[in-house]
């Protein structure tokens, strides 16, 4: 049963050096077309479900202007909202402004997911991102219409010291945020880093600032490999997929898992704007689904239910692959008819995950 | 046939001084081929090989020049050949010395010079590609003159290339060059000089009667086996096949009689009749023997068999390969190749990679130790992982080497150091004349296997020219060498060195090894030892981050993807021990030793 819809909005007001989603200089006469294909592609597929989680990712959706944002949420109307709900936006934080914040207020949004990736304008301009905006009074604001708020922060990034990601983590502390996404630089192609030919950081500084992050959001529960929130707080979308659940994938170069396939759009927006949106797909069998099931649930810190896993699959998890070795070896654990990744080895994850694929 | 007309000769001379071209040019000038056929006869013979497989190049080919039969016979070009090249030398009279007028004499101008002279050839000095405009003629004589004594009147200058001096040449060979001395009426002998395989028509032998005559139908033996044959075919080559019905003292030619395996004919052997032997063979004759070692390895393991076929298919027209199975711990199964040289050593390896397309992994070629152990024994080691303990040892001999290094006088100094850190005890010194001297070094043969080449060309810009001969074994204060990762030996890195040089080249190995191999999940040290004790030390430190950090709805096929592709990854590495290493590791590791 599908529960989840992820709607893409490939639009930018500026190009960030990492980003390698799928994005589009914000061209204003391609909105209104966009939206127009969007609803179609939603009619199109969208049977009715009632619907926990919404997720409006890019791109930068709060590129959009309020009119825009109206449509845009008229067009998301269609869905049927589940009790207890959780509808996310992604905003840049130069976007924020009361007039959008009211805005998706109003329209049934109750997560607001702000890219802030850091506080020090060098590693800001580093990331070609804005620099010139106060950040902590447009957290200010938004706290003002939302207490459910994710900020994105980056770290690893070439120059940085384990000061300055710790004064970035200060800084995001003292905002008394219960929701925190942080991810180590990962230098895709196809992003301007790339071309710039930018080398990772050293590994075992990459590693003394993920034990760093860990140690300073020690009052958060880690709960993923990459995100950590106050309780309750967690991210149900988000959580959608790390439980190996199907959702809707909606937009330009979007992502679903419907009926036992996986797909991905794509990023052509000429012919998504002429309605002809096509898609790559991934039919998923028993064994690959499986496969799905522990490289996502493995990046749970509570990882994989063993009862569930046995009901979902019938099938007795340690008895796959080399769980019974990994587990002799204590990099796989057991507590409370759980298994997962010993904490030691969550930053070498892969190394475990390589076996089940 | 007039024995007194034939003329064999071979042309010596140092790589690329224009030996094919004059080839080329006498078959012209003889009319063999012309010059519009020289090229298309090529051709055509290439056709033939591929529609019928069969190797029809022939290394002595019979010409016609006033009335006058030459043979003339092809030399191998390298010192790894210099075996071959004197057995070829001892089926002729004379030779002609190329020398390049803007070169001058070079390390095998002299090699060759000197084979000559050990199989009593009357030499006729040439000095080739006078049209170039750098050439020098003075100087380039003058250097003929000084060095092997000849005359100016003797010396011919020609251009292969526009076909000056070379009537002229041919003139001289009649001229100098002695007829065969011929005993027609002794018991059949014939001198083995080169050999091919035939798919058809099996192993083709080339050779010289030198008593006596063969015929088609005469049951041969071959003296140093005393395996014996019947002739099926005889001929030459003209260089289109011509099947005789007998070959008289005096001349060249080939045979075939159905000889399956090339390795039953050795170069140098002598052929006489089964019924009615001669007694002595012919002089000169040494067994081949492998001078270098090494192992070769499939890097996919699943590809030992592909590789042995490979092996025995190489083996079929290259009597000199040797080849063994063993087994490494480290590389799995593979065979242990003995190679008359470096150069051998590569032409193989190149040929299994391109003509077989087989990815190997060659561990460190090593040369044979003789070892007197403490109990008086003396074992023959040709692979250092076989070495005995130390302990049982009583001394350790290595085979020596003499150079002949020619270069200008300005490089002496950088010659001399690079063969003192080579171990090397100088002999002395010639001057060819005031710019250019013949240095010769006694090396131990081990210390030119790495990056002797390399290093002499870097010092000298490219000028000096380089050849050797074997002198003979020599004790030596060696010790042999192992790395260990993560405390155990890896066998293909194991080498025998220099007790004086194992500390540097210890540190020098465990640093490379520790850059080349990618962190583990563990720490894992890499070590050098000499017996138990460790020389040498550095730590591969411990993986510390393989992560996705980000996984979202729009990556999971993605980040799967990324997962297979690493799994594809670690499938590709050799395992050692509990330490995952690159396939590449080894080549790295023994291409870049210092």
């Amino acid at each position: 049963m599908i529960k989840s819809v992820y709607i893409h909005i490939p639009f930018c007001n500026s190009i960030c050096s990492y980003c390698d989603f799928c994005k589009f200089f914000y061209k204003k006469e391609w909105i209104n077309k966009y939206l127009d294909s969007l609803k179609k592609e939603i009619t199109d597929n969208y049977k009715g479900e009632l619907i926990d989680t919404i997720y409006i990712g890019g791109g930068t959706p709060s590129s959009l202007d309020i009119n825009e944002l109206t449509k845009l949420f008229e067009i998301i109307k269609v869905f049927k909202l589940n009790n207890n709900y959780e509808f996310t936006i992604e905003f840049n934080v130069e976007d924020i402004s009361s007039d959008k914040l009211e805005l998706c207020k109003n329209n049934n949004v109750n997560r607001i997911s702000i890219g802030v990736e850091s506080f020090n304008k060098k590693h800001l301009n580093f990331l070609e991102r804005n620099q010139d905006v106060n950040i902590k009074e447009k957290i200010l604001l938004t706290k003002k219409y939302f207490n459910n708020i994710n900020i994105d922060l980056i770290y690893a990034l070439p120059n940085q010291s384990l000061k300055e990601l710790e004064e970035d983590l200060d800084k995001y502390l003292e905002l008394d945020i219960p929701h925190i996404s942080c991810y180590s630089l990962i230098l895709e192609e196809h992003t301007k880093l790339h071309n710039k030919n930018i080398k990772p950081i050293n590994q075992d500084l990459d590693y003394d600032m993920y034990k760093l992050i860990n140690n300073k959001l020690n009052e958060y529960n880690h709960y993923e490999l990459s995100n950590y929130s106050k309780p309750g707080y967690e991210s149900k979308h988000n959580l959608v997929y790390w439980n190996n659940e199907e959702y809707y994938g909606f937009g330009v170069g979007a992502s679903g898992y419907i009926n036992n396939i996986r797909y991905t759009n794509s990023k052509n927006i000429i012919n998504y704007m002429n309605m002809k949106y096509s898609r790559e797909e991934e039919i998923i069998t028993k064994e690959n689904n499986i496969s799905y099931e522990l490289i996502l649930g493995f990046r749970k810190m509570s990882g994989i239910n063993i009862n569930e896993f046995k009901k979902k699959y019938n099938i007795d998890i340690i008895d796959l692959y080399n769980i019974k070795e990994l587990l002799n070896k204590k990099m796989l654990i057991i507590e409370d008819d759980n298994i997962f990744i010993n904490k030691d080895y969550l930053y070498l994850s892969n190394e475990i995950l390589v076996n089940f694929v | 046939m007039d024995q007194d007309k034939i003329r064999n000769f071979a042309i010596i001379a140092h790589i690329d001084h224009g030996k094919s071209t004059l080839a080329d040019r006498i078959l012209e000038l003889t009319g063999a081929v012309s010059k519009r056929e020289l090229h298309s006869q090529m051709l055509d013979s290439m056709e033939l090989e591929q529609e019928r497989g069969i190797t029809i190049k022939m290394n002595a080919v019979k010409l016609n020049y006033k009335g006058y039969t030459f043979n003339l016979i092809d030399t191998p070009g390298h010192v790894d050949f210099s075996y071959e090249v004197s057995r070829s030398l001892a089926a002729c009279e004379g030779a002609i010395l190329l020398v390049d007028a803007t070169q001058g004499i070079e390390a095998q101008t002299l090699a060759n010079f000197y084979l000559a002279l050990e199989n009593d050839l009357e030499v006729i000095p040439v000095i080739n590609k006078i049209d170039l405009p750098n050439s020098d003629v003075e100087k380039v004589s003058a250097e003929l003159m000084d060095t092997f004594g000849f005359t100016k009147q003797e010396i011919i200058l020609t251009s292969a290339k526009t076909g000056q001096g070379v009537e002229e040449l041919l003139d001289r060979i009649i001229e100098k060059i002695p007829s065969p001395k011929v005993n027609k009426d002794s018991k059949l002998r014939a001198l083995i000089f080169d050999s091919a395989f035939d798919p058809y028509r099996g192993v083709v032998v080339q050779l010289k009667v030198v008593d006596g005559k063969l015929r088609t139908g005469d049951k041969i033996r071959f003296m140093s086996n005393n395996a014996s044959y019947d002739v099926v075919e005889l001929g030459y080559s003209n260089p289109k096949i011509n099947k005789v019905n007998e070959i008289d003292a005096g001349d060249v030619g080939y045979l075939c009689a159905s000889i399956k395996n090339i390795s039953d004919i050795k170069i140098g052997d002598t052929i006489t009749l089964d019924n009615d032997p001669a007694k002595d063979i012919l002089k000169g004759y040494v067994p081949m023997k492998s001078m270098v070692f090494s192992g070769i390895y499939p890097l996919e393991t699943s590809e030992y068999n592909d590789l042995r076929d490979a092996l025995e298919k190489l083996k079929i027209n290259d009597a000199s390969l040797e080849f063994t199975p063993e087994t490494s711990k480290a590389l799995g199964f593979g065979f242990r190749c003995g190679f008359l040289g470096l150069l051998h050593m590569d032409i193989i390896k190149e040929r299994i990679e391109r003509e077989f397309g087989i990815n190997i992994i060659i561990t460190s070629p090593s040369v044979i130790y003789k070892v007197t152990l403490t109990n008086g024994d003396i074992e023959e080691i040709d692979n250092p992982s076989k070495m005995p303990e130390k302990v049982k040892i009583a001394k350790i001999e290595e085979p020596y080497i003499k150079t002949s290094i020619f270069v200008p006088t300005e490089y002496i100094g950088q010659i001399m150091e690079l063969c003192e850190n080579k171990r090397g005890n100088f002999v002395n010194m010639d001057y060819i004349n005031k710019t250019r001297v013949n240095i010769h070094y006694e090396l131990p043969l081990s210390e030119i296997m790495y990056d002797f080449f390399d290093k002499l060309k870097s010092a000298t810009k490219g000028y000096a020219s380089f050849d050797y001969d074997f002198i003979g074994y020599k004790e030596s204060d060696l010790v042999k060498m192992d790395i260990l990762l993560n405390g155990e030996i890896v066998d293909a890195l194991s080498m025998v060195v220099h007790k004086d040089f194992a500390y540097d080249l210890g540190k020098t190995m465990v640093n490379k090894l520790r850059e080349i191999i990618p962190r583990q999940l563990f720490e894992v040290p890499v070590q050098a030892s000499i017996g138990s004790k460790i020389i040498a030390r550095e730590n591969i430190k411990s993986l510390r981050k393989n992560v996705l950090a980000k996984c979202y709805g729009g990556d999971i096929s993605r980040k799967k993807k990324l997962l297979e592709k690493q799994k594809e990854g670690k499938k590709r590495m050799k395992n050692i021990g509990s330490v995952e290493v690159p396939p590449d590791a080894f080549l790295q590791i023994l291409s870049a030793k210092e």
